[in-house]
């Protein structure tokens, strides 16, 4: 479904070149848990957004569907991501004037409310939906932030360090509870291996290269 | 944000209406010459059969011939005393005067030949207090000078501003011994075409002529330097007024980057979110606009109804122009607001809000 093709992302900072990505190639099949290990500055962020089209590689070629993202406008990519994807990024971003439920419906419009509410009460928020962000824990945003990517149940889950900003109890229900509420394929990218005990495969990366384990 | 708009909307629709209340006042209290054409000699007496001669050839047909004498007295406006007319009238015109006038209902009576007594209208007993038996012209009122008391015995009920005495109470009492003829056709259309042949065949004579027209161009000219001061003010608000909405507005997508970065990074196109934001401010512009001119409306009215009404002044509390010129202020901050949007968003990265290195 998504493809990579000696894909490398090179950062340019001040004069320096810095291979945040080199020269990868994988494959991301549908359904499955990919989890991506790796230290921290090691490319996995990086890696999340060439496979999500939010970045273009400077060498190589990502595809999605058989197409590369290069080929395609930005509105297409913009809407690949919409309706596609989901995303749980490290930091828990949510919309401040927003409830949680309106959060979980921003992107992708109230004709889903149903499910919205069900997802939430699936992930233990059924009574904060009304509440604004700055009356949630961290733990409780982010599961926000996982209703949020699952809402429209996308073909694909990005997740980049989703239980970076919480406690290592907290992070493994979150991680529980993205893995048992997706419908489609699961990339979790994380430097702690005891969040990746589910996963069909872990690929390691370690400076921008890949180095694949069972 | 709203609120400046408001603010701004409310400072230069109140600024222009009171300045064209001007015009507005001028048309209302010099309205009655609409009726007529005057012509006096220009000092010379001598000259003033010359004058009926030139008319006996008029190819305007004329309805009717008035002979007077005319004195000034002062009437109040927002710009302080305005010079008006107190017509000397020969009582076999009274009737049909009041009829082309449409002065309506006379409330006392008229004046008696050669007495020191006047008719008015409703608007300039409002304007100088006057009722029945005021004392409206005296030897001791400098402003509102005539050699003996001028009493008020009448008062029409119209709203059309016009005063008059007796032919020969101006005779006996006013300097100089100069008559003015008044000339009235059958319709406005032919006294404008009398109004313009008097014009061009008087030209250069040592006749003086008075028409409508000439009125309000008189005005027209006498205000344009305001009115071109109006626009430079105007102006000078609106950049000022732009100035501090680029900033707000900048602090306004600043607040609200972390929002637009996260929804475009999960795939709302920059597209959507460029008019979705540009909708945002558009609306709070049309709102600020919106409520600005009613705001504006309604004080204005207030002020109408309260102030200027009873002392017979005039402003329109909807005068087209005034919400007009407020325009300009919305317009800008609009346009403006969008090249801010367009800017912020052409050079914006999604994932450097995402990565926390903007924030
Ligand atoms: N925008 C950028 N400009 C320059 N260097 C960057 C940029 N983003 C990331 N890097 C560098 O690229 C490397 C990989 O970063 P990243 O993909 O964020 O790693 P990880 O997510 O594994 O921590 C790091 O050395 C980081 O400093
Ligand atoms: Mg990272």
């Amino acid at each position: 479904m998504i493809r990579t093709e000696t894909a490398s992302l090179t950062y340019w900072d001040h004069g320096r070149a810095i291979k945040a990505c080199d020269q990868i190639s994988l494959a991301i099949r549908k359904d499955e848990f990919v989890g991506i290990l790796g230290p921290s500055g090691s490319g996995k962020s990086s890696l999340l957004y060439l496979l999500s089209g939010l970045k273009d590689p400077t060498a190589g070629v990502v595809f999605y569907d058989e197409q590369p993202y290069a080929q395609r406008p930005p509105d297409e990519r913009a809407a690949i991501r919409l309706n596609a994807f989901g995303f749980v990024f490290q930091q828990p971003f949510l919309i401040g004037f927003l409830t949680a439920l309106e959060n979980v419906m921003c992107a992708n419009g109230s004709r889903h409310e149903h499910r919205a509410r069900k997802l939430l009460e699936s992930l233990g928020l059924q009574d904060k939906m009304n509440r604004l962000p700055s009356d949630l824990s961290g733990g409780e945003k982010q599961r926000v932030c996982i209703a949020r990517a699952l809402l429209h149940e996308p073909k694909v889950v990005f997740a980049d360090e989703p239980t970076a900003s919480l406690d290592h109890e907290t992070g493994t229900q979150v991680v529980e509870m993205l893995v048992r509420n997706r419908n489609g394929a699961l990339v979790m990218v994380t430097h702690d291996e005891s969040m990746l005990t589910q996963a069909d495969r872990v690929l390691r990366i370690h400076e921008g290269r890949l180095q694949e384990s069972s | 944000m709203i609120a400046i708009i408001m603010l701004a909307v409310v400072l230069i629709a109140g600024i222009v209406a009171i300045i064209d209340s001007i015009p507005l006042s001028v048309q209302k209290v010099y309205g009655y010459s609409r009726f007529l054409t005057g012509v006096t000699p220009r000092g010379d007496m001598s000259y003033f059969p010359t004058i009926l001669r030139h008319f006996e050839k008029s190819p305007v047909p004329i309805e009717r011939r008035i002979i007077c004498r005319t004195s000034i007295f002062n009437v109040n406006t927002i710009v302080g005393p305005w010079p008006f007319v107190l017509h000397g009238i020969n009582p076999n015109d009274f009737d049909y005067l009041s009829n082309k006038l449409r002065l309506g209902r006379l409330d006392g009576r008229q004046p008696i030949s050669g007495r020191g007594e006047a008719v008015i209208t409703k608007p300039i007993a409002k304007n100088l207090r006057l009722h029945l038996g005021s004392i409206m012209l005296s030897p001791h009122d400098e402003k509102n000078y005539s050699l003996t008391p001028v009493v008020v015995v009448g008062i029409y009920d119209s709203d059309q501003w016009f005063a008059y005495t007796s032919y020969e109470y101006l005779v006996q009492t006013h300097f100089p011994p100069v008559d003015v003829a008044i000339y009235f056709a059958k319709d406005q259309q032919t006294q404008r075409r009398l109004d313009a042949w008097a014009d061009k065949t008087l030209a250069g004579t040592k006749a003086n002529v008075y028409t409508y027209p000439k009125v309000e161009r008189d005005t027209a000219e006498s205000l344009a330097v305001l009115f071109r001061i109006l626009d430079l003010v105007v102006g000078l608000l609106v950049v000022v007024i732009t100035i501090m909405m680029c900033m707000l507005v900048n602090i306004y997508l600043s607040q609200r980057i972390v929002e637009f970065g996260l929804l475009q990074a999960i795939g709302i196109s920059r597209k959507r979110l460029v008019t979705r934001t540009v909708a945002e401010a558009a609306w709070m512009i049309l709102t600020g606009w919106i409520v600005g001119s009613a705001v504006t409306a309604a004080v204005l009215t207030l002020i109408r109804n309260v102030l200027m009404n009873p002392k017979g002044y005039y402003i329109d509390p909807l005068d087209p122009l005034a919400y007009v010129y407020t325009i300009p202020v919305p317009a800008a901050v609009l346009i403006t607001s969008i090249a801010i949007v367009l800017i912020k968003f052409a050079k914006f990265d999604p994932i450097a809000v995402i990565e926390r290195r903007i924030v």
